[in-house]
């Protein structure tokens, strides 16, 4: 008789810690994708499992971002894949969606990365460039070989953008840039930037090269968040950018800005869900197998509470996700609506990586299990992309006229 | 070359444990709404045949006999980079054993033409009964080599890789011929790319009955079953604890000499 390592185990003997993620669904909602959704979502699900997962503890720990997955997600064509044309495949916003979900679950480095390729580089240049720039920049953004970034926030200007100072100036055929932006992810591993600055002409957006003379990018030290990803200030000297660099489709000013915001924070909404799952997944198996007062833990009341909070906030989140995407799709969707979904999910996922770090006790706090590392992501997402009380601000704003910022 | 995958879709193996039932009646696993995937070793399989065409050329070709849901199965494949699909399925043919699934494998088969090289997987993921594969040879009046890891191209043939218990085995074959494939780190399958996902999606996966393949009633399906499955249990793991008193080399001698009782050394 032959004998061998099968490539999976015989499903009984399959212990806890050796399990595969396998989602978690528990309204069906799977059945409500089409069948191209669901491989999508199983083949980047794979990916993780197999090639972000066994690395991404150490990438947080050194504080590294996995560059050796960039041409790996080219290859997978998940960089703006739900653009169309320009060597991107054009899938459903949904399709899109479970991308953004599955890569969060890895980590939200990886899924910011994705957000800010496709969604803040590509799709300005999808959106607002000339046909030069979508075919000079969209193949090579697609396929992994050019990485993107997006510059809006400056040091004195967060939440309230418009106040921007950095400014292009027009001399002859080019552009002359003065100013700074902070917190820009993939800052200093960036061959383009979208930088948003102050023209004669109102806020218009702007590719910058790499290499353009007077344009430097430094990385930020020190982080507790989002370790797993490149977070950068780009500083921008008497910088000399040709004419053509300019976007021409931006003339609406910060409006554009803001599409492209809408653009990522749809897919934000999504990977809270997918940091929310893992957290549920490893504080539910861990509730059933540690004992404590002679009993597994997962048998005590507070700690069902807790769980069942958990499954309840994930549920409602992936129904609001593939609602907003199906209203994305049909191009029905209103920027409050996408507001609502990132501000909500967010939040409930910042809270259910808190609970289940609880639950884990002091095996919450070790890099050990995941958890720690989405609790302290969830952070960023907390605050990027609009902070939560921005969104409120918005929310609110839309459901009784009046603004309540300043 | 026209080559041949056989691919089962099955209950996805690495559910845990706890959510593994059978039912009493039927004596099979539940569906339960599980996830469905293709069966592990089937992929290796297909992950030879596209490398394999790579290099020489070629056309692939993927059969399942299964449910309807089995299209989704086929899917993955296409996305993968097969040429094309086709699945036999029949309410009919539900409740065949070995011989009934390469019956209609065999009918399959025919069907398409011809075919040089037909792979299997070693073992399917959920009964593996290790058998289809040579029964379908047989069917088929080809030869069959089982546990294969690798081929080569080797004197207008091939040099088969057969996997033994301490080493390989090289096996000429020149085909026609059917191999069950196990995995190797040559035939680690691929993720499907987005766009051909995409691509998959949109080509047409032709469905054949019984009917439509002229398959003898009598050699399929639960009447056609040669051996009956008399019991079916999820084994349950026990695990006890015993502490052996006493001092160190005491404690040392009890534990050798258990080992030795349950021939663990
Ligand atoms: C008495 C009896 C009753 C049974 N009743 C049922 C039942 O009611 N329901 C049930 O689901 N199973 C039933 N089975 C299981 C039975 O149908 C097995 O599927 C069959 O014996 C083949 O074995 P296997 O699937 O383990 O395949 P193996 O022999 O291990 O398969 C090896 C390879 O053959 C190919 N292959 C196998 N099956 C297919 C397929 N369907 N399509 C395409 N390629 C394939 C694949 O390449 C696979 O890797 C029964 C088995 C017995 C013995
Ligand atoms: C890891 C990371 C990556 C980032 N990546 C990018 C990037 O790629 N590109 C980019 O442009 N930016 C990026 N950002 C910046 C991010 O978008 C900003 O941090 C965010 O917009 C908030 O701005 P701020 O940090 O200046 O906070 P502030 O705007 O100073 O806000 C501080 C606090 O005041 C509150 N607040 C502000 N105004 C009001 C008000 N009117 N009413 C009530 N409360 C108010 C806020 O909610 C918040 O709690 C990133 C940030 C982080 C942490």
């Amino acid at each position: 008789m032959v004998s061998f390592t099968p490539k999976t185990s015989v499903p009984f003997f399959a212990e806890i810690e050796m399990e595969r993620f396998t989602g978690l669904d528990y309204y069906r909602v799977d059945e409500l994708y089409t069948d191209e959704e669901r491989l999508v979502r199983n083949t980047v699900r794979d990916f993780v499992d197999a090639e972000v997962l066994p690395i991404i503890e150490a990438h947080h720990r050194q504080g590294t971002f996995p560059l050796a997955l960039i041409p790996r997600l080219g290859e997978l064509g998940v960089l703006g894949a739900n653009l169309q044309g320009y060597g991107c495949p054009g899938i459903t916003e949904v399709a899109y969606g479970l991308i953004m979900q599955e890569l969060e679950r890895g980590d939200s480095g990886l899924r910011s990365f994705a957000s800010v390729q496709g969604a803040l580089v590509m799709f300005p240049i999808r959106a607002f460039g000339t046909e030069a720039q979508k075919i000079g920049w969209l193949p090579r953004l697609a396929r992994g070989e050019k990485v993107g970034c997006f510059g809006l926030t400056e040091p004195d200007y967060g939440s309230d953008p418009g106040g921007m100072v950095t400014k292009a100036v027009r001399r002859g055929d080019h552009y002359i840039l003065n100013g700074s932006k902070l917190w820009i992810t993939n800052g200093t591993i960036s061959d383009v930037a979208v930088v948003w600055a102050r023209t004669d002409e109102g806020i218009r957006g702007f590719l910058v090269e790499k290499g353009m003379p007077g344009f430097t990018a430094r990385e930020i030290e020190g982080k507790f968040s989002l370790r797993a990803s490149v977070t950068s200030e780009l500083i921008f000297q008497d910088c000399r950018i040709p004419r053509e660099n300019l976007l021409p489709g931006t003339a609406q000013g910060l409006k554009a800005a803001f599409a492209c915001l809408n653009q990522a924070r749809y897919g934000i909404a999504w990977g809270a869900v997918g940091a929310a799952m893992t957290c549920y997944d490893v504080a539910l198996k861990y509730a059933k197998t540690r004992v404590q007062f002679g009993r597994p833990i997962a048998g005590f009341q507070l700690v069902q509470q807790k769980l069942v909070y958990m499954l309840t906030e994930i549920t409602k989140a992936q129904l609001l996700c593939l609602r907003l995407g199906q209203l994305k799709q049909a191009e029905h969707v209103h920027h409050t609506q996408v507001s609502l979904a990132k501000m909500n999910n967010v939040d409930k996922a910042r809270e259910i990586a808190r609970l289940a770090r609880e639950i884990l006790g002091a095996a919450g706090i070790v890099d050990e299990y995941p958890v720690i590392r989405h609790m302290l992501n969830l952070e960023t997402l907390y605050t990027y992309e609009g902070t939560h009380d921005i969104h409120t601000l918005v929310l609110g704003q839309d459901i009784t006229d009046l603004s309540a910022f300043a | 070359m026209r080559i041949v995958v056989c691919l089962k879709q099955i209950i996805d193996p690495e559910l845990p444990a706890t959510q593994f039932r059978i039912d009493a009646e039927s004596k099979r696993q539940q569906s339960d709404n599980h996830p469905l995937v293709i069966s592990p070793y089937d992929e290796n399989a297909l992950e030879l045949a596209l490398k394999l065409k790579e290099q020489t050329g070629g056309h692939v070709t993927l059969l399942s006999v299964g449910q309807p849901s089995a299209v989704s199965a086929l899917r993955k494949g296409l996305a993968m980079g097969a040429d094309e699909a086709a699945l036999i399925t029949d309410p009919a043919i539900e409740g065949s054993d070995a011989f009934g699934v390469a019956t209609a494998l065999a009918r399959g088969i025919e069907k398409l033409g011809h075919a040089d090289l037909v792979l299997c997987g070693c073992e399917s993921g959920d009964w593996a009964d290790r058998i289809v594969g040579p029964i379908l040879a047989e069917t088929l009046h080809i030869p069959c080599v089982t546990f294969i890891a690798r081929l080569e191209k080797h004197n207008g043939g091939f040099l088969a890789h057969r996997v033994v218990e301490d080493g390989y085995e090289l096996w000429e074959v020149v085909p026609p011929v059917l191999l069950t494939i196990l995995s190797d780190e040559t035939n680690t399958p691929r993720y499907p790319k987005v766009k051909d996902i995409m691509a998959a999606s949109r080509k047409s996966i032709p469905t054949w009955s019984g009917a439509d393949l002229d398959l003898d009633a009598s050699r399929i399906g639960k009447a056609a079953v040669r051996a009956e499955v008399q019991e079916l249990t999820v084994p349950t793991q026990e695990s006890r604890c015993q502490l052996l008193e006493g001092e160190p080399e005491e404690q040392v001698a009890m534990l050798v000499a258990r080992l030795r009782e349950r021939k663990v050394i």
